[in-house]
């Protein structure tokens, strides 16, 4: 079944990096958010 | 500043001589790689179909890789020995690259000489354009040895290491392996030397290319 | 300043979150392809741009490091070689992931390919440089003269090589008449795409440049 089993991988791969990165840079933004107050 | 690099060559030329550190590795590297490779495969048993992408390439494996094992000393030499200093003074450094440039040109040029033809004969690679792949090696020469001249003037300055050097030379050279290697197979195939012109524009953009920005970068490199 | 930077951040979230809903819903199925795996290039192509992007951005900050030798425009290249590392490895990833349902094995040789993963390999020989120098002015000088040198060399594999060789990959933006055959929906959807990964290089960008600045001037402070 090319058409569900390709959807899959798709999707997998897209909502990994998604999720991944975004939460990457939401986890930065507040580690320098935090440091640059306390200089 | 002909005067110079000169000079350098001279000297680079005059230490090799007596130490033939470079030659013998680069020599014995390329010979024994070859005669594994013929040994094993000889001229007859590569399909008829294969011959020309197989042998261009493992032409090419052989003189890179022995390349990479006899130019990557030509400045942590002058660490090791503790000259480098001197050589500063001595020279501008647009003379240092010059003569040291030469130098690798020339050992590459020696492996080929000793290295192609004897490849041919063992491997039966009938070349149908010689004079195409004598112009494409001596353009690949040149595009090879100024990247691995500069590469090297990094290394010394760096840890100094063969691995590094390869590490380094890899991403920089594999453009240029690749169109040699297309060049070599056009070579082989037909005898116009027109044959390798898409390959040779290549291969002369990227020699011109490094060559110019080393000369803009060996100096920084190059400063203590 | 925080509360116009949490705007963009939703902004940013929003707009990938709609370019994530579109490329499922919104592009038509792509003709000729396996089922639904073209939508893979809604994150393939910004990937790779991003890994191409990052490259210039480390050219820039490599070249004002030369000039200035400010210990700042260092991290700035470092920033940029990093998240291009990252890119690279994602754009080789999904790459290779469309080869396989494509194709059905996961790498093929194909030069764009190629020099997608030459890029990467560019990315890790820059950091192995980097990681071999103690000095820290040194390693400035020495990774920025490498990074100059690769992106010299690149052009030749990304534009030259593909010339003189038949390409396996899909034609769908470049191709020797240079219209744009996508279909228009699939168009909206990849700038859109390309459009948000940008948008979050420059954010983990100027995140990471934030860092090191935070770092550099705490040394300072106990220096000074």
């Amino acid at each position: 079944m090319p058409e569900t089993s390709s959807l899959f991988w798709v999707a997998a791969v897209t909502v990994v990096i998604w999720v991944g990165l975004f939460s990457y840079c939401l986890y930065l933004h507040a580690r320098v958010r935090r440091l640059e107050e306390g200089e | 500043m002909l005067g110079e690099a000169l000079a350098v060559l001279a000297k680079e030329l005059r230490s090799e001589l007596r130490s033939r550190v470079a030659l013998n590795a680069i020599l014995l590297f390329a010979l024994t790689t070859l005669v594994a490779v013929a040994y094993q495969i000889g001229p007859y048993r590569i399909h008829e179909e294969d011959r020309p992408h197989l042998l261009a390439a493992l032409l090419w494996i052989i003189l890179f890789f022995a390349a990479t094992s006899g130019l990557s000393r030509v400045f942590v030499k002058e660490e090791d020995a503790h000259t480098a200093k001197t050589l500063r003074l001595a020279a501008r450094p647009g003379a240092v690259f010059a003569g040291k440039f030469a130098f690798n040109l020339l050992l590459l040029a020696v492996l080929e000489v000793l290295i192609v033809p004897l490849f041919c004969v063992l491997l039966g690679y009938s070349v149908a354009g010689p004079l195409g792949l004598a112009v494409l090696l001596a353009a690949g020469s040149v595009a090879l040895a100024a990247v691995a001249t500069m590469v090297a003037a990094i290394i010394a300055r760096a840890s100094g290491s063969g691995t590094l050097f390869a590490v380094l030379t890899v991403p920089l050279a594999l453009p240029l392996l690749v169109m040699l290697i297309q060049g070599t197979r056009a070579a082989a195939g037909s005898a116009e030397v027109a044959a390798v012109l898409p390959a040779l524009r290549g291969i002369v953009s990227l020699a011109g290319v490094t060559l110019v920005s080393s000369a803009f970068l060996f100096p920084v490199v190059w400063h203590d | 300043m925080t509360r116009l930077s949490n705007i963009l951040v939703w902004i940013l979230g929003a707009w990938l979150a709609v370019v994530c809903w579109a490329a499922f819903h919104y592009a038509p199925t792509a003709q000729g392809f396996v089922g639904e795996s073209a939508r893979i290039v809604f994150f393939h192509v910004p990937q790779a741009w991003v890994a191409v992007v990052a490259f210039c951005v480390n050219l820039v900050a490599s070249i004002r490091y030369l000039r200035t030798r400010n210990p700042l425009d260092d991290a700035r290249a470092a920033a940029a070689a990093g998240l291009g590392l990252l890119f690279s490895i994602l754009a080789t990833a999904t790459g290779s992931i469309f080869a396989k349902v494509m194709w059905g094995s996961f790498w093929n040789w194909d030069p764009r390919e190629v020099s997608i993963a030459i890029l990467l390999l560019v990315y890790a020989a820059y950091f192995a440089l980097r990681q071999s120098v103690a000095d820290e002015e040194r390693r400035g000088t020495l990774a920025a003269a490498y990074a100059v040198l690769a992106f010299v060399t690149m052009p030749f594999l990304v534009f030259v090589v593909p010339r003189i060789y038949w390409s396996l990959h899909p034609d769908t933006i470049i191709n020797t008449s240079g219209t744009i055959k996508m279909e228009s929906r699939m168009l909206q959807v990849l700038l859109g795409s390309v459009a948000g990964f940008t948008g979050l290089f420059a954010w983990l960008y100027s995140l990471n440049v934030r860092l090191a600045r935070i770092a550099l001037r705490r040394r300072q402070r106990e220096e000074g």
